[in-house]
């Protein structure tokens, strides 16, 4: 009897901890995202022309994306900008993504210091990108840019 | 009518329940300090019930939630006071629930036999910050956005699982309608049941150890639980409520122009109640950063939850624990602050008066430039600059040419760069505040001082600086000279560089001009 009655005990904290299993098997499957693959093409950013004598080209591009049952257009925003000395290739001209390495706010070029700024946690970039001071781990993130000959637009990577 | 009850009492047993709940003894000396738990159960059934009507006509979805918080602050009757009242109650709730805490802290109360009703107050602590930080996204404004950008990055400084955490947050790739939803369901089907099981909880433990009374016991009758505390905690309520609903009534609190990730010069800043930990984050550098996002509050929360087992003495007088209440006193005036400081660094967002260039362009907009074709009646809507979605250069080219945009409806209006700057400088004004109302005189003045003198004149914070300031120019130059100024500067200056606006003005624009700028003072 006594053995019967353990037994039993046994099984159904075990058929609930099944069911609890189940569930919560179930709702991992549905409350954790599916990861989308993320796919980097060329876009065009700005005319070659566009950029101002002095001082980086905020550039947004836009593209539909879905989100969710929604289409939106995600906008992305980057500097443009052609340097004396650059540090990597791309004819001279540089791309910088405007979110800031920090937290990801937007930073903004501040045209009086030559720096750009973030109004979040104030990080400060210089013009090419590098941490001057301020909280960011890093740089800002450097997109691969590069002329398109035929239409002389830049072209941004993302 | 006293069978009724009868009978209902035997089949439910309702009269030893109230008896149970509202006649508990307490330790005599029980006074106002012990109404912090009572006036926070008043909070949050307040934030229940006014987060329940607003569910009523709330859509969480980024298209619809914006103009969903904006209908119920100016369409819903008394909706600009339900949000008010929710927005205030949110603060209400933190700011009881962290004096409840200090007042737990400094009569001692978390020690033994309570231990496990501190360790059930701190996760509850914890619940009420949730509702906050997910509630806060919920209106879809730039604030909401932008905040929650900072949340989500901010979790994934998390040790090992950062980029699942995120994930987990944001419900797919980017802050969207997935993360939308997601939090909505969070704020109003996951906190609220959690929330009322942790304070049933909370409550059961608070009355199976009874209250904990003045630090050192009284002797004396003790009170019942009603109608004595039952009265103190009425009152404190009531006086509460009523601040809540006087600040409720100044108007709903603000909602920003709606969620826009490409929005430069948008100054993102968390509720008042996170500005601590904002401001915190600015002195860790680089890989440092953990230590101020996840390391020292995760420390503070460690230290807390443990209290009751590092001061296991007995005794709970203040003398015998001053090491500890010291320690207490630093972290909160810490935490003050670093608030204080989150928002003395909070730069001025665009606000006081619109400038110049701010007031020509609403003037072109309500005159015929614009409206024209933007009224009720005509070919497009009114512009609410507040949905006006298009890039700038579309708008540059949209002001240029309305004929680019919808061919062969109509010839441009005339208009000149400056207008258009100052129409630009309006539409990206409007979207961040409440439209002022011009008089017809202000605004034609206006449009005449962008169009000539705003170039070359700084006036307030706008304006080129070639040549002088106009900004107090009333204090230094009559009504008459401003005349003799505009028309033939030459003939006041010979060597200056301003030309005269004898032909291209004519001279009731200069007299208008003039008598404007006399006033500049």
């Amino acid at each position: 009897m006594e053995q019967r009655r353990f037994f039993l005990v046994r099984m159904v904290t075990a058929a609930a901890a099944l069911i609890g299993a189940s569930l919560g098997v179930l709702v991992a499957a549905v409350a954790i995202p599916r990861r989308r693959t993320v796919v980097r093409r060329w876009r065009a950013a700005a005319s070659m022309f566009d950029l101002p004598p002095s001082g980086p080209l905020v550039a947004t591009l836009t593209e539909r994306q879905a989100d969710g049952w929604n289409e939106t257009r995600k906008q992305t925003v980057v500097f443009l900008d052609k340097l004396e000395t650059p540090d990597g290739g791309g004819d001279g001209y540089q791309a910088l993504s405007a979110t800031c390495t920090h937290l990801g706010c937007r930073v903004a070029w501040n045209a009086d210091e030559l720096h750009y700024k973030c109004p979040c946690h104030g990080g400060v970039f210089d013009r090419q990108g590098h941490v001057v001071s301020g909280p960011p781990p890093r740089g800002l993130e450097r997109l691969s840019v590069r002329v398109n000959p035929e239409t002389a637009e830049l072209e941004v990577e993302l | 009518m006293r069978a009724v009850f009868d009978w209902l009492d035997h089949r439910t047993g309702f009269r030893d329940l109230r008896h149970h709940l509202f006649d508990e003894p307490l330790p005599p000396g029980t006074g106002w300090a012990f109404t912090l738990g009572s006036l926070l159960l008043f909070g949050l059934t307040l934030q229940v019930l006014t987060g329940t009507l607003l569910a009523l006509f709330y859509a969480p979805t980024p298209d619809h939630a914006w103009d969903s918080v904006r209908y119920i602050t100016n369409d819903v009757r008394g909706g600009f006071l339900l949000r008010g009242l929710h927005h205030w109650g949110a603060s209400l709730v933190v700011v009881t629930a962290v004096l409840h805490l200090a007042r737990v802290v400094l009569f001692g109360s978390y020690k033994a036999p309570r231990e496990m009703n501190w360790v059930v107050g701190l996760v509850l602590l914890h619940v009420i910050l949730a509702f906050g930080l997910t509630g806060y996204l919920l209106p879809w404004d730039q604030r909401a956005y932008w905040a929650t950008v900072v949340t989500i990055n901010i979790s994934k400084l998390t040790p090992l699982a950062g980029e699942f955490v995120a994930d987990l947050l944001r419900g797919g790739s980017d802050i969207g309608a997935l993360t939308l939803t997601r939090w909505y369901a969070v704020h109003v089907l996951v906190l609220p049941p959690t929330l009322f099981g942790l304070t049933a909880l909370h409550l059961y433990l608070m009355r199976r150890h009874g209250i904990s009374g003045p630090i050192t016991p009284r002797s004396g009758l003790s009170e019942t639980f009603f109608p004595y505390q039952a009265a103190r905690d009425l009152t404190v309520a009531i006086v509460v409520g009523a601040a809540l609903a006087i600040l409720a009534w100044q108007g709903a609190p603000a909602l920003e122009p709606p969620a826009d990730p490409s929005a430069s010069g948008y100054i993102p800043r968390p509720e008042w109640y996170f500005l601590g930990l904002f401001q915190l984050l600015k002195y860790f550098p680089g890989r440092l950063e953990v230590v101020g996002a996840i390391v020292i509050p995760g420390a503070v929360m460690t230290v807390l939850c443990l209290l009751p087992w590092i001061d296991r003495a007995r005794s709970r007088g203040l003398q015998e624990r001053r090491w500890l209440l010291t320690g207490l006193a630093a972290g909160i005036a810490a935490l003050c602050t670093l608030t204080v400081m989150g928002a003395m660094d909070t730069p001025a967002q665009a606000d006081g008066e619109w400038n110049v260039r701010e007031q020509a362009g609403l003037a072109l907009m309500s005159d015929t430039t614009c409206t024209s074709c933007h009224r009720a009646t005509a070919m497009s809507a009114p512009i609410d600059p507040l949905r006006v979605s298009q890039p700038r250069d579309w708008l540059v080219g949209h002001l240029q040419d309305p004929q680019m945009i919808a061919p062969g409806l109509r010839v441009a209006p005339p208009s000149n760069q400056y207008d258009h700057e100052a129409i630009l400088a309006a539409l990206a004004r409007g979207r961040s505040g409440s439209i002022p109302e011009l008089g017809l005189d202000d605004g034609a003045v206006a449009v005449l001082f962008n169009r000539n003198c705003l170039r070359c004149h700084v006036m307030g914070p706008v304006g080129g600086a070639e040549g002088p300031a106009l900004t107090t120019i009333g204090a230094t130059l009559t009504e008459a000279s401003l005349v003799r100024q505009i028309t033939t500067p030459l003939g006041v200056k010979p060597d200056g560089a301003m030309p005269a606006f004898a032909g291209k003005l004519t001279a009731d624009e200069i007299a208008r001009l003039a008598s404007w700028l006399a006033t500049r003072r």
